[in-house]
Formats: structure tokens, C-alpha cells, sequence
């Protein structure tokens, strides 16, 4: 079971889908960031107009496993998409950049960053929300006595409060979509885990193969938490300044 | 939209090949969820328990342990109990008792450090009156800690069961015939509607999820914070 370690090649595989794994983490990241900021904000408009979309929102997406999110997004929307637009997405082109050119992403890549995204940015806008309700509303009712406009209001009492008290949280959605995104393996997009897969398939080395992706997931969780310690040490964030 | 392939496979959504063949579809979902629920619950409590008697270096390797359950990926751990547990057990183990296993101690894993944050919520003084008291430890935290302890942490209890119900999908990897496979057979047999098949089942999870989150929000006190 043990035996010998893996061969070159199978340790390529591996790291070929630690860095897909890492690109889909980041980019769903980084933009659901952006979504669950403007959901929250939804979320918590006096307007109902506003507010019950976001609710429906975050009810459906929430209480609905990501893999049948990514499968309905993959299968039953590709179903439903004009023939052209379907095409278009599949089609290999790069985008030049001057140095280096980017390769237009796979369709599964597309398909599973955008599910991945939409299911985070239901958890992140929920710890924003839970950020911004941890501010008294008192506070703002001294802003507004202060002489401060409702946005300023936002931007330099409540927005700065919320965000500390979502760091920590917000960094665990942060973790929650690096695991998560193992899920996209089910759509075939060859990350960590399918790839891990792949190399059990063809090595019989189970040990190796699995030992060495849950090595690289630890590894990059690992990361995420020695940086949220580092925020929460750091200058910016005792002292508030945003 | 056309949904009679919902109507027309609906017997096989909800039971799978039942009772021809293996029971399956959302009654095996609901199986794993309340199997893996209490195994989970039941691990939790103890390891929580475990977190707060303990002390010194074995503390430190449960720490370790529960850490490592957390940091991988549900889908990992269903690989390395369904392809190394019949190794390591010299046994042929079914894959549904490796996905109990899998999404029991990462619930588990979840749930200790819930039950731990509860029962330390509570004042040294309580413990301090109970040894007072002349009850032995085991005593006190029966009698005096977890009556106490336990309603504040139904909330993340009833959380943890909510993931739990969504994670049991991921038994998909590995061939399971729950609700999320059987869509997918349906779904690749039939060749047409996808859209309405992911759909329904979508429904599914969520009325199941969405009632749990129901009583949740009926027992958590309003304010109160969940996970």
C-alpha cells in the first residue's frame, strides 16, 4: 500500500490541478466578495423590492447542496441556452496581453466558477450581514447627530465596524470555498481532486495519490488561517483604519 | 419546461429501485442524513466533552485531529475511507457505511469544538459549586453542566444537520444511489430536460433543509448568533 512514491509525471498531474484548484478558489473569491457585498446590502434595504429577492436569494441557494447547483448550472442551463451562445462559450480563443495570454477557460471551468461563486456569495453576504447587525444602532443614530450624510454614515462608522467583525468569518467562507471547490470534479473540471483521482485510477497507488492532494488542501488552508492571524495582528486591524 | 419526466420517474426520485432493488433516491438521502446526524451528534458531544477534560499533549493531538477534519474537502474524506477502509480492515466495507463514516466525523469534527465553546460559555463558578457540593466531575457535568450547556448549542446542532443533508450529495463520488445519483441517471437516461430534473430535485433539498431551518429559527432565541 505504501511502496514506492509517485512518478514525475503523476506529480505533474497533481500539480497542474492544485493550481486550477487555486485559480477557481481565488477567482470565486474575489468576486463573490464583490456579490455577497451587494446582496447584503439587499438583504438589508428598508425596501422590500430589494429585500425579498435577496431573501429568496439566500434561502434557495443556502439550503440547496452545491452539487446539484453545479449540475443543474452545467447540464439543465446548457439545455436551456441558445445553440450560438453554447457554442461560443466552448470555443478554445486567448485573449493577448501584451507579455503573456490568457486561454479562454473551459466550459466547465465556466460553469463550475459560476456556480461555486453564486453559493458563496449567499454564505459571504450572510457574514456580512451578521457584521453589519453587530453595529448598535445607536452608533448610527450618533453619526446622524453629528452632522453626518446618511453615506457617510456607512462609510466611516458602520462599514469599517462590520468589515472587522466579518474578518474572521469571512476568511472561514474563504476556506469553505477552497473545499468546495473539490465539488466541480463531478462536472469534470480537472482540479486537485479529480486529479487525485485520475492518478489513483491509473497508479493503484491510493495512498500516494489521495495523500498528497489532502497534503496540498491542508497545506493551502493552512495558509489562509496563518494570514487571517497575521490581519488580526496586524496595525490595520487594531487600530481599525479603513 | 415539461415536467411529466418528473411524474413519470417520481417513484424512482423519491424511493429509487425500491422495492425491487435497493432502496434509494430521497428516502437513502434521508437515511444517510439521520444516520450520519446521530453518529455525528453523538461524536461531537463526546470529543466536545473530551476538549474540555483533557488536557495537555493528548488535548493537543485531538486539536490536530479535529483540525485535519476540517481543513479537507468532504469529498477527500469519502475517498479515504471508501478506498482505504477495506484496506486497512482486510474487509469488503459498502460504500454506504464509508459515507456514514466520512460525514460523521466531519460533523463530529464541527460539533466538538460547538459543544466545547458551550460548555465553556458557562462560569468557572458552576463547576467550582459543584465540586463544592462534593459531586465527583463526571457528576457535575451530567447533572449540573450539560442541562445548561446543551439547549445553548441546539442551534449549531440543528446547523451542522442542515450541511449534513446537503453534504450526503456528495456520496455521488462514489456511486451511491441517493437523490443527487438518481438525478443524474434519470437525467443521462432520458437524454432531455435536465433543466427540470435539477430543478425538482434542487426543490427536494430544499423543502428537507429549509424545515430543519424552520425549527431552528423557532428555537434559537432572536439575536442570538448561529455558526
Amino acid at each position: 500500500m505504501f511502496g514506492e512514491l509517485l512518478g514525475p509525471k503523476y506529480l505533474h498531474w497533481l500539480f497542474d490541478g492544485f493550481v486550477l484548484t487555486l485559480i477557481l478558489s481565488l477567482l470565486t473569491c474575489l468576486v463573490a466578495t464583490g456579490l455577497g457585498f451587494l446582496l447584503c446590502l439587499a438583504r438589508i434595504s428598508p425596501s422590500r423590492l430589494w429585500s425579498w429577492p435577496a431573501r429568496a436569494y439566500l434561502a434557495l441557494f443556502r439550503n440547496t447542496p452545491l452539487l446539484v447547483q453545479l449540475f443543474f448550472w452545467y447540464f439543465g442551463v446548457t439545455a436551456m441556452l441558445p445553440e450560438g451562445l453554447v457554442m461560443w462559450l466552448n470555443q478554445p480563443r486567448s485573449l493577448a496581453l501584451g507579455l503573456f495570454d490568457i486561454e479562454w477557460p473551459s466550459f466547465e471551468f465556466i460553469a463550475g466558477f459560476w456556480g461555486l461563486m453564486l453559493y458563496t456569495a449567499a454564505f459571504i453576504a450572510e457574514e456580512f450581514r451578521a457584521g453589519v447587525s453587530s453595529v448598535r444602532l445607536e452608533q448610527r443614530a450618533a453619526g446622524l447627530a453629528l452632522g453626518f450624510t446618511p453615506a457617510q454614515v456607512w462609510r466611516y462608522i458602520v462599514f469599517p465596524q462590520a468589515v472587522r467583525t466579518a474578518l474572521g468569518p469571512l476568511l472561514g467562507q474563504y476556506m469553505n470555498a477552497l473545499k468546495n471547490s473539490s465539488l466541480t470534479m463531478a462536472i469534470g473540471l480537472a482540479e486537485l481532486s479529480y486529479a487525485s483521482r485520475q492518478v489513483e485510477t491509473e497508479t493503484f497507488k491510493t495512498f500516494q495519490a489521495f495523500g498528497f492532494a489532502t497534503l496540498l488542501y491542508v497545506a493551502s488552508i493552512a495558509l489562509i488561517e496563518v494570514i487571517g492571524q497575521g490581519l488580526a495582528r496586524s496595525k490595520w486591524y487594531k487600530q481599525g483604519v479603513l | 419546461m415539461d415536467f411529466s419526466v418528473i411524474g413519470d420517474n417520481l417513484s424512482y426520485f423519491l424511493l429509487g429501485a425500491y422495492p425491487d432493488g435497493p432502496l434509494g433516491g430521497a428516502a437513502l438521502t434521508l437515511l444517510l442524513s439521520l444516520l450520519s446526524g446521530l453518529i455525528s451528534a453523538v461524536l461531537g458531544l463526546v470529543l466536545g466533552i473530551a476538549l474540555v477534560l483533557l488536557d495537555g499533549k493528548v488535548r493537543w493531538l485531538l486539536l490536530g485531529v479535529l483540525g485535519f477534519l476540517r481543513a479537507i474537502p468532504v469529498v477527500m474524506l469519502i475517498f479515504w475511507s471508501y478506498f482505504l477502509l477495506p484496506i486497512l480492515l482486510k474487509v469488503d466495507v459498502p460504500a454506504l457505511a464509508t459515507v456514514v463514516c466520512a460525514l460523521s466525523l466531519i460533523g463530529g469534527a464541527y460539533l466538538a469544538h460547538s459543544v466545547h465553546a458551550g460548555i465553556s460559555s458557562l462560569p468557572p463558578g458552576q463547576w467550582a459549586a459543584g465540586k463544592a457540593l462534593g459531586l465527583s466531575t463526571w457528576q457535575v457535568l451530567r447533572l449540573i453542566i450539560l442541562p445548561q450547556a446543551l439547549p445553548m448549542m441546539l442551534p449549531s446542532f440543528l446547523n451542522q444537520w442542515i450541511t449534513l443533508i446537503k453534504d450526503t450529495s456528495l456520496a455521488y463520488v462514489i456511486g451511491v444511489g441517493e437523490l443527487s445519483f438518481v438525478a443524474t441517471q434519470v437525467s443521462n437516461r432520458v437524454m432531455v430536460h435536465p433543466t427540470e430534473i435539477f430543478l425538482f430535485v434542487g426543490l427536494l433539498y430544499f423543502v428537507f433543509c429549509s424545515s430543519l431551518d424552520l425549527i431552528a429559527n423557532r428555537w434559537v432565541k432572536p439575536g442570538a448568533k448561529t455558526r
